[in-house]
């Protein structure tokens, strides 16, 4: 039976995010959010090692308590039990002491064979989470997985797509493994499932409740990074814009400035 | 930590033992201009055997030293003997910075020493400057989707560790200084000890219309596509002109097209004659890939960020300026 952790994250619309042009400042009220969609595909992966082998998925998330939606709808196509690590102490966290924090708060359940998370996220996309994760668990990385090929003997063989090619990789476990979308799109949940996922207990994790968890290194004060200053992007001047009155004649209007460029 | 005791800066050179890979020689020359702002030294960190002429080249860009490693558990790319090199070179010379590729092999394992040196590591930064008030390097990249860029450091922890993207910065050597610095690392990690070992590698097999990042003409269409049907007709254009089809970040997302198409700072950079973009909305993580002698804009909304890209710029609905366009160039052939 293979215990398996899939980190999952909630994040806001970006596209629907936007910047107060006076202030700076983020306009989050009201964006919606989701679940990271690519941590939508590291789950399916889980849950098909799952069907093959055996096993039973714990799904984890850091955030605001709006986050048990995200972590719902996980149990709702696989997950069998749920951590939320919630508290304003872990606010404001950098790669470096959301790892930490995972990492301690998912050893209260004991260890994992399989670590699953998405390649990044859709708001902060640094991309790290992967790698800082799997050496805070000790474990082996598998990134940018195309496919598992085999799991036994506490080994894991798996096919990854690189720039220019597909590599074949053995790994001990534990391992953690970020996936490629081609073999591990999202499902859709039963009913029943969808059902029982609304009432299902969720572990909730303060900065008291989590064993020798080092106050120094959550939140802001274990981030390595800080962000001093955000800014609108510089955007250069407007182009040429074509307006002649028909599609008809824009368009012969452009081809004729690209030929007289030499364009085409 | 007393960052003052941390100096100079690090660039990892990426190679296969014939071919350095080009982020490499990009990152050297950008962060040598880094370095003399700083008062810093520059040094290239080479993994293993690299052929001379390469070694040359990287030597060509102005640095003032080379560290060289050697030992056991380099014969194939592992994030632990990577990871742990770096670690035991970092803590033995205490660098200031440390710069790696974001190629899938930087990326694995650079944020991986960065927790073994319980320092900060930022990814995909575009502009990097020095600050001499806080003694930081300033990490700027764009954010929440491009909507905002953002200034990243790492005030407190030393080496600050980041990774940037392939093509961010130009290859564009200075010339080799007179007394480079040459020093030789043994660092050997227990090959039995190596958790992800390598099995076999399969290259792919060459597509033409999968190598979109030197093509003449580029014909992109973003997330105003409405679904894969309305697709053909931007392949036609895009063969009308000679040119490739490429997309923005949302049609990977949806399954219409391949990574490989993937046009921007997190997918494929590309130097073009002519770009012409459909239904793009110009987001500053797309745009940043685009290198464009001629850029041309169509979209619907006339307040979208793309029109300020644009040296030409079309309002209207995509589909329909497209099949003018090939109606008009096929006019013009026959």
């Amino acid at each position: 039976m293979l215990k398996i952790l899939v980190c999952v994250k909630q994040v806001p619309d970006v596209d629907l995010v936007k910047m107060d042009p006076e202030t700076g400042n983020l306009i989050r009220t009201g964006v919606p959010t989701l679940t990271n969609p690519l941590d939508l595909n590291a789950l399916e992966a889980a849950v098909q090692v799952k069907e093959r082998y055996g096993g039973v998925i714990t799904l984890i998330t850091m955030g605001p308590p709006t986050a048990e939606s995200t972590l719902r709808e996980g149990l709702a196509v696989g997950g069998d039990n749920a951590i939320l690590i919630t508290g304003r102490p872990f606010g404001g966290a950098d790669t470096l002491s959301t790892s930490y924090t995972i990492v301690k708060a998912a050893e209260m359940k004991g260890s994992f064979d399989l670590i699953f998370c998405g390649k990044e996220s859709l708001d902060g996309a640094t991309g790290q989470m992967a790698s800082q994760l799997a050496e805070r668990f000790d474990a082996a990385l598998i990134s940018c997985c195309f496919s598992i090929d085999k799991i036994s003997g506490g080994k894991i063989r798996a096919t990854r797509t690189l720039e220019t090619g597909r590599e074949i990789v053995e790994a001990t476990l534990p391992c953690l493994i970020t996936v490629e979308k081609d073999n591990f799109y999202g499902r859709l949940p039963s009913l029943k499932a969808y059902l029982a996922s609304k009432t299902a207990e969720i572990t909730m994790y303060s900065e008291n409740d989590i064993d020798g968890l080092d106050h120094e290194k959550i939140g802001v004060p274990g981030s390595g990074t800080i962000v001093p200053r955000i800014y609108p992007p510089e955007l250069p001047e407007p182009g040429q814009i074509i307006r002649t009155g028909s599609s008809r004649s824009d368009v012969g209007t452009l081809l004729a400035l690209l030929t007289e460029k030499g364009s085409i | 930590m007393q960052k003052s005791g941390y100096k100079n800066m690090w660039v990892y050179i990426e190679h296969d033992g014939q071919t350095a890979t080009p982020v490499g020689l990009e990152l050297c020359c950008e962060i040598r201009k880094l370095c003399d702002a700083a008062g810093d030294r520059l040094y290239a960190v080479i993994l293993g055997d690299l052929c001379e002429t390469e070694v040359e080249k990287v030597k060509g860009c102005g640095i003032d030293g080379l560290i060289f490693v050697s030992g056991t558990g380099y014969e194939f790319f592992n994030t632990d003997a990577w990871a742990n090199a770096f670690a035991v070179l970092s803590r033995k010379y205490k660098p200031s910075a440390i710069f790696v590729g974001g190629t899938i092999n930087g990326r694995d394992f650079a944020p991986r020493f960065a927790v073994q040196l319980d320092t900060g590591c930022t990814s995909d930064a575009m502009e990097l400057a020095y600050d001499p008030e806080t003694g930081d390097i300033q990490f700027i990249e764009p954010a929440v989707g491009g909507k905002i860029m953002a200034v990243i450091t790492v005030p407190v922890m030393r080496p600050q560790i980041g990774t940037i993207r392939p093509g961010t910065f130009r290859y564009a050597p200075t010339g080799a200084k007179e007394n480079i610095e040459v020093i030789h690392e043994e660092i050997s990690y227990d090959p039995d000890a190596i958790r992800c070992r390598h099995i076999d590698f399969l290259p792919d097999e060459a597509d033409p219309e999968m190598d979109i990042a030197h093509a003449d003409c580029i014909v992109c269409v973003g997330n105003g596509l409405k679904d894969s049907e309305h697709l053909e007709r931007y392949r036609m254009l895009a063969k009308l002109l000679n040119g490739k089809l490429g997309c923005t970040r949302p049609l990977y997302d949806r399954g219409i097209l391949p990574y490989k198409l993937q046009i921007g700072q997190s997918g494929v950079m590309v130097k073009t004659k002519l770009y012409i973009s459909f239904g793009v909305s110009g987001a500053v993580n797309h745009t940043a890939g685009v290198d464009a002698e001629v850029f041309v804009a169509v979209d619907r909304n006339p307040d979208a960020q793309i029109f300020r890209y644009c040296d030409y710029g079309i309002v209207g609905d995509m589909d329909e300026i497209c099949d003018e366009m090939i109606e008009q160039l096929q006019a013009g052939k026959a």
